[in-house]
């Protein structure tokens, strides 16, 4: 009898005991389930216009070696670029975009607004170029506006396109004109030259 | 019962209690060993560190038939919103570098005003977060924010290239 009660509580207390730590181990897992939990949780009920995408972004562009020109005249170079709404979820096309800006990291409303690179062993060193939301060739840049040919009046940058459906493409081109070399001492701007664009993008009502 | 049962039976019960109590925590032990098999990435230290791991993605669905080739550029998350309540120290955001990037991104979560929340290390592509710690709590209310994502090369200097924001609405409920 006293056996029997002895193996009854043993059984009990191993029992409790490893509850106790399993409890104590879910407690530790419980934490992330929780958080996943939560993630369902809100992104089901708590984001009513819970909207998701992915865009592509051009993440480095290359003017390639630039050249001084002999004379002062226009002498332009130019790359193209895109930008992809790759993927977008949740998006009413017919109210909704998703907006993209551009700017050039130094950039503000108040202040400069040029897209620039500079030389890289001496920043006060730099050079403009434009940019455009469509491919343009080299001979057809007079009759295109960039876009910073307008005034850049927020902080997110130009306004460049709004996408409303998966896959959509903007092409565009940016220009540098190598007038801008004409008569410096070749020797003092000589070397690598870099500037950094903001793509700035947000879900906007189409208006 | 004899007396010398008598005496046995206390020293009997504290080594039954004693050897339930280590197959308890022999038990305990081995539930927890299992529950944690999903590893941190390898991280540096740099600010405020959340729980970043290896295969993360964007959640996003792709409607392509997947047969879509690899694209030049840099691919960046974007949202429209995202909650939490006032008083908690942590945001659901699904915050990384999609695993199709041959790039690094460091992305600093932050409100319109500059205020910064999270900033994390270089991710490389695959890594991500899907909560991120925060530098402070918020009060109840609605705010602009935006994750920064600076794309960089993954060389030893991490060399910037150019940059992409995601603006969304941050919606803070009473806690």
């Amino acid at each position: 009898m006293k056996t029997k009660k002895l193996i009854t509580l043993a059984l009990s207390v191993a029992m409790i005991s490893a509850a106790f730590v399993t409890v104590s181990a879910a407690t530790l897992t419980e934490e992330q389930q929780d958080g996943k939990t939560e993630v369902t949780a809100r992104i089901n009920g708590g984001v009513p216009d819970g909207i998701t995408y992915e865009i592509i972004i051009p993440d480095v562009i290359d003017f390639g070696d630039l050249t001084q020109p002999d004379s002062n005249t226009d002498s332009y170079k130019i790359v193209d670029y895109s930008v992809t709404l790759e993927k977008v979820n949740g998006l009413d096309e017919n109210t909704q975009q998703i907006s993209v800006y551009v700017k050039d990291q130094n950039a503000t409303p108040d202040g400069n607004q040029d897209f620039k690179i500079a030389n890289k062993e001496n920043s006060a060193i730099t050079f403009k170029y434009d940019v455009y939301d469509t491919l343009v060739s080299e001979q057809d840049l007079p009759t295109f506006h960039s876009l910073n040919y307008n005034t850049m009046t927020k902080t997110k940058g130009f306004y460049l396109t709004g996408f409303t459906f998966e896959g959509q493409e903007l092409k565009g081109t940016l220009a540098i004109n190598q007038s801008q070399l004409y008569g410096r001492d070749i020797l003092d701007i000589a070397g690598d030259y870099s500037g950094y664009m903001v793509f700035y993008s947000t879900v906007e009502d189409i208006t | 019962m004899d007396k010398k049962t008598k005496r046995n039976t206390p020293v009997m019960i504290v080594l039954v209690l004693l050897a339930a109590l280590i197959i308890g925590g022999i038990a305990g032990y081995v539930v927890y060993l299992m529950s944690g098999s999903q590893k941190p990435a390898e991280e540096k230290a740099q600010g405020v560190v959340g729980r970043i791991t290896d295969g993360w993605d964007d959640g996003i669905s792709d409607d392509t038939d997947g047969s879509s080739q690899a694209k030049g550029g840099t691919r960046i998350p974007g949202y429209s919103a995202a909650y939490m309540n006032e008083g908690d120290m942590s945001l659901v955001l699904r915050v990384g570098n999609p695993p199709e990037n041959t790039v690094g991104l460091i992305a600093t979560v932050r409100l319109e005003d500059g205020t910064v929340l999270y900033e994390s290390p270089v991710l490389k592509p695959g890594q991500g977060l899907e909560e991120i710690p925060l530098n402070q709590t918020l009060s109840k209310g609605e705010y602009n924010a935006q994750v920064y994502y600076q794309c960089v090369l993954l060389d030893d200097e991490h060399t910037p290239l150019n940059a992409a924001v995601s603006a969304f609405k941050l919606y803070v409920n009473q806690g």
